[in-house]
């Protein structure tokens, strides 16, 4: 739990102090540069936040040029012109003495933290040198180009790709992958969830209420609280989410699957689904029906604690409600190796009630191409594309492309571990460079011991940041990003139940020797002699180019930063067809009940939902229809060791912001009463936490809010570099204590492990 | 006295995510080791699996019967024609009177400034510019309402008058001004 008193808080504000004046003897940071007042790009500047991946519309104005208010941008309607901690934080960021300003180079060793500073040219010139010379010896793909994904990542993935590099990489692996996929293999697309207009909502441990994203948050909250919605949440640990939920249960870890094909079983077998909308809209329902006949709520209470007569009773709840009842498919928790049946087995129980484009139900993304067919007419412009000329075709393969269960990831972000075997075992070939952008694999992959090694042994390391992060100390070369309030970014598509686009702008002028990436990796691919593949000018040409040169359109989402399009749609529910077709008079003719059913059609094989599936069949023998297998999390001796996210700060990315690291700079580690009396621990004690690959000191949360054989980490702490002054040493590491596993078919980061607990 | 500001929070709406804290901070200047607004969890509370946490919010209460300016030897402490809990910073001697005798502990001295300090619901900020104050504006969950609770057709007065509500410690008498529904998982039925 957050501990907010006042005498600890002092206590943390104090620490913070002190670890400021030692920082500033590191070269580079904006502490070694005289601080000017901030300049404003304007009053009011609409812009996206980027202190987590949720990307919430902003509105941000100057304050006596000292400081940044930002609260949310209230034209996005779902995001109500709200803003969280993280969000309200950005200029703690922005103003952060121990923010990287200059381009640095190492002196030391590998990790050492000896740095000096170069200039941008000395910074791209080595680089350039250093990759080239990599290419011509041994080829583009010896290079492993990964960034977080979204905003700027393309411009990183563009000079990976001019390279001549098949080996890009987002952060997927490690955190959305799972469902990603999952949807990819049931939907052939990605799917939404209209929270906010549920009536039955189950949970399974989706913090909706710690990871806060904000139109989902609001949208569960809604639900709750003006629309009366049930929420059952089943999670190890009594999260926030648990504690607002109408039912918790604090079930197994690993074993959400049970519970889920328990619910499926329920619905099919007490004749409780969909039966018109599965004979119509899905594929492979007899053998995933055949397959669930086992899975019965008392085979899943035996195997994950959920009594069975609660399992039954709301798997009855949940149809009486449909279609306007949903099961969150979640978001990154990838507990175990079965992650892409227990994704797959929650998108089932959704199908099974035909939840599918009905209000608090799943819909699928309406951008303009979509919209605009439907109505008829242009009613969203689209977005165009740079094109470039002859961009070269890798020639290799990628590292990650050995095993074909994993296909389906290879386009969606690829599996980011693999740099791991690639570079210490040359499988499937010898990887020697690196170079990354706002992405921190020593805290978000698993086994830290092992990410150390890789980036000991590669030959050359690149990494653009904000902050000399875990990662980043690793690196030859850091090329300091500037925070998204100093930059200009493409405009991004926002789409959801309509079209809608929103724009990342300046709000401040450029603090330091910062650049945005977009400009770093154009510079630097000119000066790797790649120059002809990038042949905008700049971030406005850019714009201009997606928007058709249609300047009225530019200025107007310049102004508002976030602009949407007619009303909202989903093909299913009559209501809403109706008033869409109202508005728009050519719009495409309805099914004889009004809605556009038939219209409905999904990128799968088979053009329906595939409850069972062929192509993954294919892929992977034994995998076509959603089954259990058991799998072992931990050794009979040992306790769960789970984690999750904290509504201050976002995954490994925001433990040194100054703000954020006064509010929570520690990770407690929940134990249960009776463990801890067993092992005699108490609050506040240091304890020992030992896994298979390693070690952690941590202190002690004794709360009755987790399960006896379960222990709960918040993720991100622990640093181990003394450059992140703020958060080094503070806390439990997550993972250096998780082995490096990847789940089947998803190819996720396995975030699961077991412990030994000891009192120090 | 005109008007009659009032703050409502809703616990069952609130996740204790610190929005409003950080917002507080940013709008108001407020310096690194103090603090106008926190939002403590406390907890968790029963017995498992029935257990539950208070989200409690801790700031000035703006008591309309208030100790710290009754205590305040210069006058700094005084209640405005809006009614708001003031401080004048030019008159505080930082006696520190007012942060002991606020039985809600959250005034403290500003370390830049060295005058006595607390949440003004943002009078000298937000309001004086018309807007809500900062924690309001930025909620996530829309776990916040504030107003003028004269005015019956404000939100305030409407929840006011219809939702249950408490107040911390209002045997003191200090007639609180910050106020609260209680979560229906609480002790507190609703």
């Amino acid at each position: 739990m957050i501990e907010l008193d006042r005498r600890t808080f002092i206590k943390g504000a104090g620490a913070g102090g002190a670890s400021c004046a030692l920082a500033t003897l590191l070269p580079g940071s904006l502490a070694a540069l005289e601080q000017k007042p901030l300049q404003g790009m304007g009053k009011e500047v609409a812009s996206i936040c980027e202190m987590c991946s949720t990307r919430c519309p902003i509105s941000a104005r100057v304050v006596d040029g000292k400081n940044v208010f930002i609260q949310g941008n209230s034209a996005a309607k779902s995001f109500g012109g709200k803003v969280c901690a993280r969000g309200g934080a950005g200029h703690s960021l922005l103003y952060d003495p121990q923010r990287i300003v200059k381009p640095l180079r190492r002196v030391g060793e590998r990790g050492e933290g000896k740095w000096e500073e170069i200039s941008w040219q000395e910074a791209y010139k080595t680089i350039a040198h250093k990759l080239n010379d990599i290419k011509q010896q041994h080829g583009p793909e010896a290079v492993a180009f990964s960034s977080k994904s979204g905003s700027l990542s393309g411009h990183l993935f563009h000079l990976g790709k001019a390279f001549g590099s098949p080996n890009t990489f987002t952060h997927a692996s490690t955190c959305p992958g799972g469902y990603v996929i999952a949807a990819k293999a049931m939907f052939g697309t990605k799917v939404k969830r209209d929270l906010s207009n549920s009536k039955y909502i189950i949970n399974f441990g989706h913090n909706l209420y710690e990871g806060i994203n904000m139109s989902e948050t609001r949208g569960l909250m809604k639900a709750q609280m003006s629309k009366g919605a049930k929420l059952v949440v089943f999670e190890p640990r009594f999260s926030i989410v648990a504690d607002k939920a109408d039912e918790w249960f604090a079930i197994r870890p690993g074993t959400d699957v049970t519970v889920a094909l328990a619910l499926c079983h329920v619905l099919i077998y007490d004749n409780l689904y969909d039966q018109a909308f599965i004979e119509r809209h899905v594929e492979g329902f007899d053998a995933f029906a055949k397959e669930v006949k086992a899975y019965t709520p008392e085979w899943a209470e035996g195997i994950s604690d959920v009594p069975a007569k609660d399992i039954r009773r709301i798997a009855h709840e949940f149809a009486a409600k449909a279609p306007h009842a949903v099961v969150d498919f979640g978001h990154r928790a990838t507990f175990t190796p079965e992650e892409f049946e227990m994704r797959r087995a929650l998108f089932a129980a959704n199908v099974l009630i035909g939840n599918i484009e009905r209000k608090g139900g799943l819909y699928l993304g309406k951008k303009a191409k979509t919209y605009n067919k439907f109505a008829g007419d242009k009613v969203a412009p689209g977005l165009g594309k740079p094109g470039v000329e002859g961009m070269p075709k890798p020639a290799a393969k990628r590292i990650d492309q050995v095993d074909e269960q994993y296909a389906m990831m290879w386009s969606s972000g690829g599996i980011y571990q693999t740099i791991l075997d690639a570079t210490l075992k040359a499988q499937p070939y010898q990887l020697r460079a690196w170079v990354m952008s706002r992405t921190n694999p020593m805290q978000t992959m698993t086994d830290r011991a092992l990410v150390v090694e890789t980036l000991k042994k590669l030959e050359f390391v690149v990494s653009c940041d904000v902050y000399i992060s875990e990662t980043a100390a690793y690196a030859d070369i850091i090329l300091p990003e500037s925070t998204y309030l100093e930059r200009d970014e493409e405009i991004a598509d926002k789409s959801g139940k309509s079209p809608a686009y929103y724009v990342r702008q300046r709000v401040v002028e450029t603090i330091g020797d910062t650049k945005p990436s977009w400009q770093i990796f154009k510079e630097l691919g000119h000066e790797m002699g790649l120059g002809q593949y990038f042949p905008w000018e700049n971030m406005e040409s850019l714009q201009l180019l997606q928007l058709d040169r249609d300047m009225a359109r530019f200025n107007e989402i310049k102004q508002k930063g976030y602009v949407s399009y007619g009303k909202p749609l989903m093909l299913r529910e009559p209501a809403m067809v109706a008033a869409f077709i109202k508005q728009y008079p050519n719009a495409k003719p309805t099914d004889e009940d009004g809605t556009y059913a038939s219209a409905m059609s999904f990128k799968t094989p088979s053009g329906k939902i595939e409850l069972s599936s062929d192509k993954v069949e294919k892929m992977a023998a034994g995998r076509g229809v959603i089954k259990y297998r058991e799998v072992k999390l931990k050794q009979d001796n040992e306790l769960y060791f789970i984690q999750g996210k904290v509504a201050v700060h976002t995954n490994g990315a925001t433990h040194n912001v100054p703000m954020l690291a006064n509010l929570m700079s520690d990770n407690g580690v929940w134990i249960h009463p009776i463990t801890a009396g067993r092992l005699g621990i108490s609050s506040g004690d240091r304890i020992r936490l030992t896994s298979s690959v390693g070690s952690e000191e941590g202190t002690a949360l004794v709360t009755p809010g987790i399960r006896q054989d379960t222990v709960f980490a918040y993720m991100g702490f622990g640093s181990k570099n003394k450059e992140l002054a703020r958060a080094t040493g503070k806390g439990v590491h997550c993972g250096n204590l998780l082995p490096n596993k990847t789940a089947a078919v998803c190819g996720m980061n396995i975030h699961t492990t077991g412990i030994t607990l000891a009192k120090i | 006295m005109s008007k009659r500001y009032v703050m409502v929070h809703d616990e069952n709406r609130c996740i204790g995510c610190q929005a409003c804290s950080v917002a507080c901070r940013s709008e108001n200047g407020v310096p690194e080791g103090v603090t106008r607004l926190q939002v403590r969890v406390e907890g968790p509370f029963g017995d498992a699996p029935h257990l539950h946490f208070k989200y409690n919010r801790v700031s000035c209460q703006q008591c309309e019967n208030a100790p710290c300016v009754t205590v305040c030897p210069t006058g700094a402490a005084y209640v405005g024609d809006d009614g708001l809990v003031s401080i004048k910073e030019d008159k505080c001697v930082g006696c520190m009177y007012c942060v002991a005798a606020c039985p809600y502990k959250v005034r403290f001295i500003n370390p830049e400034t060295k005058a006595a300090d607390k949440c003004n619901f943002c009078k000298d900020t937000r309001l004086a510019r018309g807007e809500l104050p900062a924690c309001v504006t930025v909620c996530p969950t829309d776990a916040l309402t504030f107003g003028d609770a004269n005015d019956p057709s404000s939100e305030v007065a409407k929840l006011i008058n219809t939702k249950a509500t408490y107040q911390e410690k209002t045997h003191l008498g200090t007639k609180p001004r910050v106020y609260r529904i209680p979560t229906k998982r609480g002790g507190i039925q609703s």
